[in-house]
């Protein structure tokens, strides 16, 4: 059984025009050293929820009645967690989090939540859950322990240059429509920033081409609107070490078959 | 002159190349759109750790003169409008295009008698540039066949960590503070400058000619010298001749290059060796010298030609050896050498970097140790 309820200290998001980023509750608040008490410790995705939201608070600086900004949700993913209702909700006003809805859903159902709330991107530290969301049509990416030591002034976004689809593939499968619209979404945002100082950053990424397919994936995204601030090319170097340097807070794949590496 | 230890050091495990399929994606078979491979197979990247890691910034690589000239006036929207615009029209060569050229013959004579092997060179493109200047790089490099297949573009952050995740074995970078940093993160590298003359080099044979204090070794030396003087430089260096000066910046990128010769020693490629190192430096063969080549040999080392100048300019020898590069620590010698048309990098390391005193320099009885 699913329920949404909506965080009445946040104001809602523009429906049709907002961006749609669903967490899961276990990546944002830590369970692990459980005291039972009111107010879940900080987990691993708080540096990102911070960026998201400096995001959506220098779009407002720029006009402050853009519609164009992330809208956070927080989703449960397990029967446990979704037994935690206030405490969450309790968590999330406690610390100030700018999450303008909860889902609350079991490890059976929590996709079928994420289509109904139009989410356009689901972060997990859960791979299989990354799988599941990502089978049944929406954008996963997996969000792994590196990500407490991320910024939480620039949200930093890594795409994947190995697997940039070229625009003129046909037809697009399905899951491939939303990281392709998302990526857009993402290049809009960031052309209302300048080059320096912007709170969000485009990483493009080629673990395993070279420069070829590297430049392949820069002319496809500048075909969709997006403007890249740095491009890495690894052709197959360890990524491990290049990684830990350019500490982004997750990576965006146009092809499932990312998740699985 | 020419040293010979008569050590063989050993050459290193040679690893198996990575087969081409280990570094395809899972989804490599779904990529319908994208471009089908090229037909000419192109050798892979060696492993980092295995490599000798060259980083070179957009700037050493290729000329940018113009392009610098409207960051420096326009700022950086302009720059990067003027890029795009011209992102067709390749770049042309900078001062490190013809040592990139030499690595790279090297590299294809090394593959020809050690196919398996990854103990190559490696070029990264290591540039501060914005993504946006990418596809004019990238179209440079395609233009001028030149193998670099990594690169970081860093959109103004440090390169610092990267070339360290790199393993690089040498930084080169139009950039004194970076070059700084580098060397304070134990990263052998040097600023290059853009030269009016640059005379025609080997396409060959690989040549680099070194300094000795405080490029090969360290400045300790010098330190004397500049403080006490010439005559106490003298006492000291004849007293400690077989006391091994102490390591300096470079030291470890001799030593890479002397790893890569020994294979080609070893399979009988001695005299017509295509690589070459030189020392080049104002100590005097008679005295001081002894206690550098003493040294060499201490670490191990191997210098083809070892030139002892006596304090006599360094540009008209360099002239005639025609390195690829040329590394030193007193701006003086760079560009002495760059006027003679030998591409000469500078090293920011040591006493030499403070500013010196005036009157030591007596050209007809100095006998500087650099």
């Amino acid at each position: 059984m699913v329920s949404t309820i909506q965080n009445t200290d946040v104001k809602q998001k523009d429906a049709d025009l907002a961006v749609v980023v669903a967490v899961t509750t276990r990546a944002v608040f830590e369970s692990a050293d459980d005291d039972g008490g009111d107010v879940y410790g900080v987990g691993v995705a708080f540096p990102l929820l911070q960026a998201l939201h400096k995001v959506n608070e220098r779009l407002l600086e720029e006009s402050p009645a853009e519609s164009l900004l992330f809208d956070v949700i927080l989703i449960t993913t397990d029967d446990e967690q979704q037994q935690q209702c206030s405490r969450i909700t309790g968590s999330t006003r406690h610390y100030g989090l700018e999450v303008s809805r909860f889902c609350f859903s079991s490890q059976e159902d929590f996709t079928e939540s994420l289509l109904k709330n139009n989410v356009q991107l689901f972060l997990t530290t859960d791979r299989n859950e990354a799988l599941r969301a990502s089978q049944n049509g929406v954008l996963s990416a997996l969000l792994d322990q590196q990500l407490a030591s991320c910024p939480s002034e620039q949200l930093r976004v890594m795409i994947s240059g190995d697997a940039v689809l070229r625009p003129d593939t046909d037809p697009v499968p399905a899951g491939q429509k939303g990281a392709q619209s998302f990526s857009t979404q993402l290049g809009q945002m960031r052309q209302k920033f300048g080059i320096f100082n912007s709170p969000l950053s485009i990483v493009l990424v080629t673990l395993h081409g070279g420069r070829e397919s590297c430049g392949d994936a820069l002319r496809t995204l500048r075909s969709r609107g997006v403007s890249v601030d740095e491009a890495h090319c690894l052709a197959g170097a360890p990524r491990g070490p290049i990684l830990s340097v350019l500490r982004s807070h997750f990576l965006l794949c146009d092809v499932v078959s990312c998740l699985e590496e | 002159m020419s040293l010979n230890n008569g050590q063989t050091l050993t050459s290193g495990q040679d690893s198996t190349r990575n087969g081409s399929n280990s570094n395809r994606a899972p989804w490599e078979g779904v990529r319908a759109g994208l471009k089908p491979s090229t037909p000419t197979r192109k050798p892979e990247s060696p492993k980092p750790e295995n490599a000798i890691t060259i980083a070179v910034s957009s700037r050493v690589l290729f000329s940018m003169e113009k392009e610098q000239q409207i960051f420096e006036r326009q700022g950086m929207e302009d720059y990067i409008k003027y890029q795009v615009e011209h992102e067709t029209q390749p770049l042309s060569p900078g001062p490190a295009f013809s040592f990139v050229k030499a690595l790279e013959a090297v590299n294809t004579q090394l593959r020809e008698l050690y196919p398996e092997s990854e103990e190559l060179f490696d070029v990264v493109l290591m540039t501060n540039n914005h993504a946006n200047v990418g596809l004019r790089l990238i179209n440079t490099i395609n233009h001028h066949q030149l193998f670099i297949e990594r690169f970081c573009m860093t959109g103004g952050n440090s390169p610092i960590g990267y070339l360290k995740a790199y393993h690089t074995n040498l930084y080169l970078s139009a950039d004194p503070i970076k070059v700084r940093e580098a060397l304070e993160e134990g990263i052998a590298a040097a600023t290059m400058f853009t030269q009016e003359k640059m005379t025609e080099v080997s396409e060959t044979q690989l040549r680099v000619a070194f300094d000795g204090d405080a490029v090969l070794f360290s400045d300790e030396s010098e330190r004397i010298y500049k403080t006490h003087g010439r005559d106490k430089f003298f006492e000291h260096e004849k007293a400690h001749e077989n006391k091994p000066l102490d390591h300096g910046p470079l030291k470890c990128f001799l030593e890479a290059l002397g790893k890569l010769q020994k294979k080609f020693y070893n399979k009988g490629q001695r005299t017509d060796c295509p690589i070459r190192t030189y020392l080049v430096t104002a100590r005097s063969a008679a005295s001081s010298g002894t206690r550098a080549l003493k040294t060499l040999r201490s670490w191990g080392l191997e210098i083809n030609e070892a030139l002892f100048l006596a304090g006599a300019p360094k540009g008209p020898v360099l002239e005639k050896i025609r390195p690829h590069i040329f590394f030193d620590d007193h701006m003086f010698h760079v560009e002495g050498a760059a006027e003679l048309g030998t591409v000469a990098c500078h090293v920011p390391y040591g006493i030499a970097q403070t500013v010196s005193k005036k009157g030591i320099k007596d050209k007809d009885t100095s006998q500087a140790p650099k």
